[in-house]
């Protein structure tokens, strides 16, 4: 409660926040404004911080810590099911691994775009600190601030190019790189 | 066994709208906070006017902040300009306000005896056409009671008056609660999202704008229904030569915010206004009346769909019996507040309803606590 009444400003805070591949292009002044629109939430080690099929509505960022996304039924071989099922309950995801992301690196992006399901679940790896973008917010600063917002699509654009461009040498789609 | 359980593949209770247990509970809820809200009125009338206010100038602070200013300085700035203009407003309208308080008393008198004397000729009229109705006296009788009644409203009107006046003061709170809700509004929802535990967070979240979102619209088309009934009347009063046009447009409007009891006080208001200040022309006050049917009329199927629409989805039924319940429960604060109320326990209510009955979320919070409990006895 005592901290809701507090006006103080935490310039740290603001460093951090610029130290994350979201954030990275804003100014002092503008990461003071998305600073506003930010929430925080501390994940314990395996707690679910999204299932797979749920609507996504945020996006997150990890500030400590080390997140898991697994899909259902992604990695799995003949021998792989066995295995698993002698793992304790919590650990049984790991097989379904998808990604292990660490500090600075941000998941579940799509939900910025649209509403459509999560395509696969986020498990903390180990204890962590992630910020939270909720669309709405960001919709509400392409109305606002569009300078700002349009520096973050263009990191978010960039990220899913990566992520495209990774992709499609895996899978030899070299048309997708053109 | 899948490793992963995807969040759409299970079995969910709560997703085709609230049950009649939730909506018991809704209801229930509604009429205590009534109750309590009966005894807090000097608190929750400004807050409400303060949330009024808030929507009022909600847009004006977005205009601000797209042009670049800070949230803080668009709140105080536009603050500011409405306390300058309210002051302006009053400074102009005090000297008026003045004279009419030094002889209110009379001035209430007059009107109701007006509106008395156009009831009496209206009814001795409809004897003089029917028969039937002039051998059952009914003119005399009912002058009789009116008399008796408008002898007594001196005595009524003061406590009321006296009442009004010692919670007024708590009004000049609006605008001190409007600047915070403008300047602090995302601070508060970071702080009550803050208390949400992680399995329900995301969903509290989307709730949390929604409620956001309903409100505004409702609000905001509230105002823009003011503000187009106040233009009708004032222009069909104008047409009607009743003096005061705009002032009388202003309040009966503003009176329509209470559902239904309001718009008859409007209503009631104008036709003593007409009675009184055309005694000879009894015609005047029928064509107010006429004026008020149409004016609800094009409020029922125009305007309201135009502005507040459905932004509340309260099934028409529900709204009407709780109009009365709240009327019941809080007499006419509650026929005031009990819409608002609703719409608020109701989006909670349904909240913490869809919450509650998602087996997955509830699993995860479940899961969660014993997470937490491991981490905090682990070197125990």
């Amino acid at each position: 409660m005592v901290n809701f009444f507090r006006t103080s400003k935490i310039p740290l805070r603001l460093e951090r926040l610029r130290g994350l591949s979201l954030f990275v292009k804003l100014t002092p002044a503008e990461l003071q404004i998305v600073d506003g629109l930010l929430h925080e939430r501390d994940y314990l080690k395996d707690e679910v911080i999204f299932d797979e099929g749920e609507e996504g509505q945020a996006i997150y960022i990890i500030a400590s810590g080390e997140v898991l996304i697994s899909r259902q039924g992604a990695g799995r071989t003949a021998q792989a099911v066995p295995d698993e099922a002698r793992l304790p309950r919590r650990r049984q995801g790991d097989f379904g691994r998808v990604a292990q992301l660490g500090p600075g690196t941000f998941f579940g992006e799509l939900a910025l775009l649209d509403d459509s399901p999560r395509s696969a679940q986020a498990r903390a790896a180990n204890a962590c600190h992630l910020i939270v973008f909720f669309r709405d917010d960001f919709v509400g600063l392409l109305d606002t601030h569009a300078r700002i917002a349009s520096k973050i699509s263009r990191q978010l654009a960039c990220h899913l190019g990566t992520r495209m461009r990774n992709m499609a040498l895996s899978v030899g789609a070299y048309h997708h790189l053109l | 066994m899948s490793a992963t359980i995807k969040s759409s593949e299970l079995p969910r209770r709560g997703n085709h709208g609230s049950g009649p247990i939730v909506w018991a509970v809704i209801i229930a809820t509604t009429c205590l906070l009534l109750l309590a809200f009966q005894k807090l009125l000097w608190l929750v009338v400004p807050f409400l006017l303060a949330l009024i206010l808030y929507y009022f100038l909600y847009p004006p602070v977005r205009v601000l902040i797209y042009r670049g200013m800070s949230r803080d300085a668009a709140a105080s700035l536009v603050t500011l300009g409405f306390l300058a203009l309210l002051f302006v407003v009053g400074v102009a309208v005090t000297p008026w306000v003045t004279g009419q308080l030094a002889n209110w008393q009379d001035t209430v008198s007059r009107y109701a005896q007006g509106g008395l004397q156009l009831l009496d000729n209206s009814l001795r009229n409809i004897e003089a056409h029917w028969p039937t109705l002039a051998r059952a006296h009914l003119a005399d009788t009912l002058a009789a009671r009116m008399v008796q009644g408008a002898d007594s409203i001196s005595d009524h009107l003061e406590p009321v008056a006296i009442g009004i006046m010692t919670w007024a003061p708590s009004l000049m709170l609006a605008p001190f609660l409007a600047f915070f809700f403008l300047r602090d509004g995302r601070r508060f929802k970071r702080f009550l999202s803050a208390a949400v535990p992680n399995a329900f967070f995301e969903r509290t979240l989307y709730l949390l704008h929604e409620i956001d979102r309903t409100s505004r619209a409702y609000f905001q088309g509230l105002i823009n229904l003011t503000l187009l009934d106040t233009v009708t009347l004032a222009a069909g009063l104008w047409l009607l030569g009743i003096p005061g046009p705009l002032a009388l447009g202003l309040i009966c409007a503003v009176l329509a915010w209470v559902p239904y009891v309001g718009s008859v006080l409007g209503g009631l208001l104008v036709v003593l206004v007409a009675a009184t200040d055309f005694p000879d022309a009894p015609g005047t006050a029928y064509w107010a009346i006429a004026l008020f049917g149409l004016v609800r009329l094009l409020d029922d199927f125009v305007y309201m769909p135009l502005t507040i629409g459905k932004s509340l989805e309260l099934h028409p039924l529900v709204t009407v019996l709780m109009i009365f319940v709240g009327g019941a429960v809080a007499g006419v604060a509650g026929l005031m507040l009990v819409l608002p109320v609703l719409g608020v326990v109701m989006v909670i209510g349904e909240t913490v309803g869809l919450i509650v009955t998602d087996p997955r979320l509830m699993a995860r919070h479940r899961h969660a606590r014993a997470l937490l409990r491991e981490y905090a006895s682990k070197d125990l």
